[in-house]
C-alpha cells in the first residue's frame, strides 16, 4: 500500500515538477544558502542524495568519508533518502523548491523521465570523454537526445541463481540450465511432491517488470516499438514469456512468490535459501547476500536463452541536476568521476555485490580473483540491452507489471492483459 | 430459562475476542520474537516460534548504526510539540463549531472536514515548497508546524463538546465565566477521555511518520526515528530482519508504555462515543 502510494506519487510529481520546474527557472533560492560562488572560500560544499540503505549504504558513505578526506577542494555531504522511488520524489520536489541536491542516484528506468523535464544537466562539458572507461553495456541508459545525462554507478542484471548441490543430487548438470527448454526440465527434475504437496519448486521468479523484459529480449521482443510511440508487447515475444511461465505454474514445477513488489523478490530469496525452491531469478546485488545466509553451495548462471540470451541491467546511475551552480557542477563531477574510477569501483563492487563500472576494472587481476559466479554477470553484459527509454516508461512499467501479474494470477489470458497493457501505453508514451 | 441461552452466548463471545485478540497481537509477538533471534535462525524454515539463543546484540547493532538518541529526541520533540500546537487550536475552534452560531459556520466545517479526507501526500508539494521559502526545509519546524491544526482533532472534540448539556453552560455564564474559562475550565475537563484518546492517535501518527520527516529533512541531525530504522534496510541484498525488528521493537516501545497508562481513557472514550 505505501509503496504503491509512493508510486502514485512520483508520477503525480513528475508532472507538477514540469511545470513548476519551468516557471521556478529564474528565481534564485533565497532561502538554502546557496551563496554566489566567487565568495565561497574554502572547499566547495556539495549535496549528494542516496538511496542506499543498510550495509550498501554504509560502504557507500565510506567512500564519500574517503573522498572528503583524499582532498580539500570538494566537501560532499552524502544524506540517504529512503529508497529509488523515494528518492525520487523527493528530487523532484527539491527542484521545485529550489534546494535540490547536486548530485543524486536515479533509477536507470527512470532517467528520461527526469532528463525530459529538464533536471539533469549535461554532463559532456565536464567528463570531455572521460565516459569511454565505463563498460558500454552499462552506458545504454545515459544518454538522452544525444546528451550524456548519467554515469553508471551501483548497476545490477538479473542472474539465475542455482541450488549446485540440490542439481547434483537430483543428476543435472550444476552449470544449470542453458535454454528455457532446459529450465522447464530441471524445475521438473527438481520438483518434490510429498503427500499430495509440493514441498519444493523447481524454480521460483518474482513476477516482475524485470523479468518479463528480460524474456521479452530473449525471445527476441521488445518492449517498446522503436520509435518508442507504442507498445511492442502485444506480440508473440511479448506472449511468449507469459505462456512460458503459466506452463510451469500449471505444471506445478515454478511458485510465484506472493507479495507486492520487493515483497515477492524476498520471498522468493527466503524460499531459495530455505531450500524449498532450487533455482530463482534475482538480481547481482544478492549473490552476497545468499551465499552469506544459504548453507549450499550457491551458483550463478546466465539467464536462459529462448531464442537467445537478453536481459536488462537495473540499479541506479549518478546524475548531477541542471540547477546547480557552474562550480558546484564541476565540484559534482570531480565526485562523480573519483566515487567510479577503477580504483573506488572495485572495493565498492566487490563489498555490494553491484558490477564493476569500468573496463579496467573488468580486465583486473582483483576482479579475476573474484568469485567465479560474480564474472557471470560480468560476461552476461555482452547480452544486455537498455531498459526503454521513454519518459512515460516510469509509469508504464507499472501498467504492464500490473497486467502480466493479472493473467499470471489467473485473472485475464495473456492476449487480454498484454492488450489492456497496450491500450494504457497509448495514453502514456503520448506524452 | 434467559440465564441458561445467555451463557453458551459469553462462551463464543469470549472465544472470538481471544480470536481478534490473538490476530492483532501475534505480529507484535513476532517482532518481538525476531528481534531476539540470530540470523540464520530467521531464515529458517520451518520457522522457529522461540529464539533458540537469545541474542541480544541486535538491539545495539539496531541503535549504533545511527545516532539513534538523536532520533529519539527529535521524535519526542516533534510528536510533542504538534500534540500541544493541536490542542491549542483544536479546543478553541472545536468550542466555536459546538456551541457558537456564526454565518459559514456549517461552510467552515464542512472545508475542515475536506481537510480530514486529503493525505498528506497529495498536498506536501506546496507545503514544502512554502517551508522551503520559509527557510524552515531541514528543521524540525518543518516537522511541527504544518501539522499545527488537526482536523480529526477538532471533529472529536466537536463532537464532544456538543454532548455537554446546555445547562451547564448557563450556569458557568450566570456565575460570571468568561467564554474563555467555560472552554478551558469546564469543556476540557468534560472532555478528557476524548482528549486523552487524540492525544494518543495524534502522538502515534507522529512517532511513527515516515513520509513527512522523509521529505522534509536531510541530514541526520534533524530526522527521526523511523527514518533511523529505514535506514538499517538495504535495498538490495540480504535484509537483516533481526536487527530491522530490533529497531522497531525500539520504536514502539514508547507507544506502548503510553498506551498502558492511558488505556483506561481510551476506552471510556470509545464506549462513550459509540453511545
Amino acid at each position: 500500500m505505501k509503496k504503491w502510494k509512493s508510486y502514485f506519487l512520483v508520477l503525480s510529481l513528475s508532472v507538477t515538477a514540469i511545470f513548476t520546474g519551468c516557471s521556478n527557472q529564474e528565481v534564485p533560492s533565497a532561502a538554502e544558502g546557496k551563496q554566489p560562488a566567487a565568495e565561497q572560500e574554502g572547499p566547495v560544499e556539495i549535496d549528494f542524495w542516496y538511496a542506499l540503505g543498510g550495509h550498501n549504504g554504509e560502504v557507500l558513505e565510506g567512500l564519500v568519508k574517503k573522498f572528503n578526506d583524499s582532498q580539500d577542494e570538494v566537501e560532499v555531504k552524502a544524506a540517504y533518502q529512503g529508497d529509488y522511488y523515494e528518492n525520487h520524489s523527493k528530487v523532484l520536489a527539491a527542484v521545485a523548491a529550489g534546494n535540490q541536491p547536486d548530485v543524486t542516484m536515479v533509477e536507470i528506468g527512470v532517467i528520461a523521465a527526469f532528463a525530459d523535464a529538464k533536471v539533469l544537466a549535461d554532463l559532456a562539458p565536464y567528463t570531455q570523454g572521460d565516459e569511454e572507461k565505463y563498460i558500454p553495456g552499462l552506458m545504454k541508459n545515459s544518454y538522452w537526445n544525444d546528451k550524456l545525462v548519467a554515469v553508471p554507478f551501483n548497476r545490477s542484471t538479473p542472474l539465475l541463481y542455482l541450488n549446485r548441490e540440490m542439481l547434483e543430487k537430483a543428476g543435472l548438470d550444476p552449470k544449470g540450465p542453458k535454454t528455457w527448454e532446459e529450465l522447464q526440465q530441471y524445475s521438473k527434475a527438481l520438483t518434490k511432491q510429498e503427500g499430495g504437496k509440493t514441498v519444493t519448486y523447481g524454480f521460483s521468479t518474482p513476477i516482475d517488470i524485470w523479468f518479463y523484459e528480460a524474456l521479452v529480449f530473449q525471445s527476441g521482443g521488445n518492449i517498446l516499438s522503436e520509435d518508442g510511440k507504442s507498445l511492442a508487447i502485444n506480440s508473440p515475444e511479448g506472449k511468449a514469456p507469459l505462456e512460458f511461465w503459466n506452463g510451469m505454474i500449471k505444471e506445478g514445477i515454478m511458485k510465484a512468490p506472493p507479495g507486492e513488489k520487493y515483497n515477492a523478490w524476498d520471498v522468493a530469496k527466503q524460499d531459495f535459501i530455505n531450500e524449498q525452491v532450487g533455482m530463482i531469478f534475482t538480481s547481482t546485488g544478492d549473490l552476497k547476500g545468499l551465499k552469506d545466509n544459504a548453507k549450499f553451495n550457491v551458483g550463478a548462471a546466465f539467464l536462459p536463452a529462448n531464442k537467445d540470451y537478453g536481459v536488462p541491467t537495473g540499479g541506479a546511475n549518478l546524475v548531477m541536476l541542471a540547477k546547480s551552480s557552474e562550480e558546484e557542477k564541476k565540484a559534482a563531477w570531480k565526485f562523480m568521476k573519483w566515487i567510479t574510477e577503477t580504483e573506488q569501483t572495485i572495493p565498492w563492487s566487490l563489498e555490494t555485490g553491484y558490477m564493476p563500472v569500468t573496463q579496467e576494472a573488468v580486465d583486473s587481476d582483483e576482479m579475476k580473483a573474484a568469485d567465479p559466479n560474480f564474472r557471470v554477470a560480468l560476461d552476461q553484459l555482452q547480452y544486455a540491452k537498455p531498459r526503454p527509454m521513454v519518459p512515460g516508461y516510469k509509469e508504464l512499467q507499472e501498467v504492464i507489471m500490473t497486467e502480466i501479474q493479472r493473467n499470471v494470477l489467473g485473472q485475464a489470458t495473456p492476449d487480454e492483459a498484454l492488450s489492456a497493457a497496450a491500450e494504457k501505453a497509448q495514453k502514456l508514451l503520448k506524452k | 430459562m434467559h440465564r441458561l441461552a445467555a451463557y453458551p452466548l459469553k462462551i463464543v463471545e469470549r472465544i472470538l475476542l481471544i480470536v481478534v485478540t490473538l490476530v492483532f497481537v501475534f505480529p507484535f509477538l513476532w517482532m518481538m520474537l525476531t528481534a531476539f533471534k540470530t540470523l540464520p535462525e530467521v531464515f529458517r524454515f520451518p520457522p522457529t516460534f522461540l529464539p533458540e539463543i537469545w541474542d541480544f546484540s541486535n538491539f545495539m547493532k539496531a541503535w549504533e548504526s545511527g545516532p539513534f538518541l538523536r532520533f529519539v529526541f527529535n521524535s519526542f520533540i516533534v510528536a510533542v510539540g504538534v500534540l500541544i500546537l493541536q490542542f491549542l487550536t483544536a479546543v478553541p475552534a472545536a468550542y466555536a463549531f459546538a456551541r457558537y452560531r456564526f454565518p459559514g459556520r456549517n461552510l467552515l466545517f464542512g472545508i475542515t472536514l475536506i481537510a480530514l479526507m486529503i493525505p498528506p501526500q497529495v498536498i506536501f508539494l506546496p507545503i514544502y515548497v512554502q517551508m522551503s521559502g520559509w527557510g524552515l526545509v531541514n528543521t524540525l519546524w518543518s516537522l511541527i508546524l504544518p501539522y499545527g491544526a488537526s482536523a480529526f482533532g477538532i471533529f472529536l472534540l466537536r463532537q464532544s463538546f456538543m454532548q455537554v448539556p446546555d445547562e451547564v453552560i448557563e450556569a458557568a455564564r450566570l456565575d460570571q465565566a468568561s467564554e474563555w474559562k467555560i472552554m478551558w475550565k469546564i469543556m476540557v475537563p468534560i472532555a478528557k477521555p476524548v482528549l486523552v484518546t487524540f492525544g494518543l492517535f495524534s502522538f502515534i501518527y507522529h512517532w511513527n511518520d515516515y513520509f513527512w520527516p522523509l521529505i522534509m529533512t536531510n541530514s541526520d541531525a534533524v530526522r527521526t526515528l523511523p527514518m533511523g530504522i529505514a535506514m538499517l534496510k538495504a535495498s538490495e541484498g540480504g535484509k537483516i530482519w533481526n536487527v530491522i525488528m530490533a529497531g522497531n521493537v525500539i520504536l514502539v516501545f514508547p507507544i506502548l508504555i503510553i498506551f498502558f497508562f492511558a488505556q483506561r481513557h481510551i476506552i471510556r472514550a470509545f464506549i462513550y462515543q459509540s453511545k
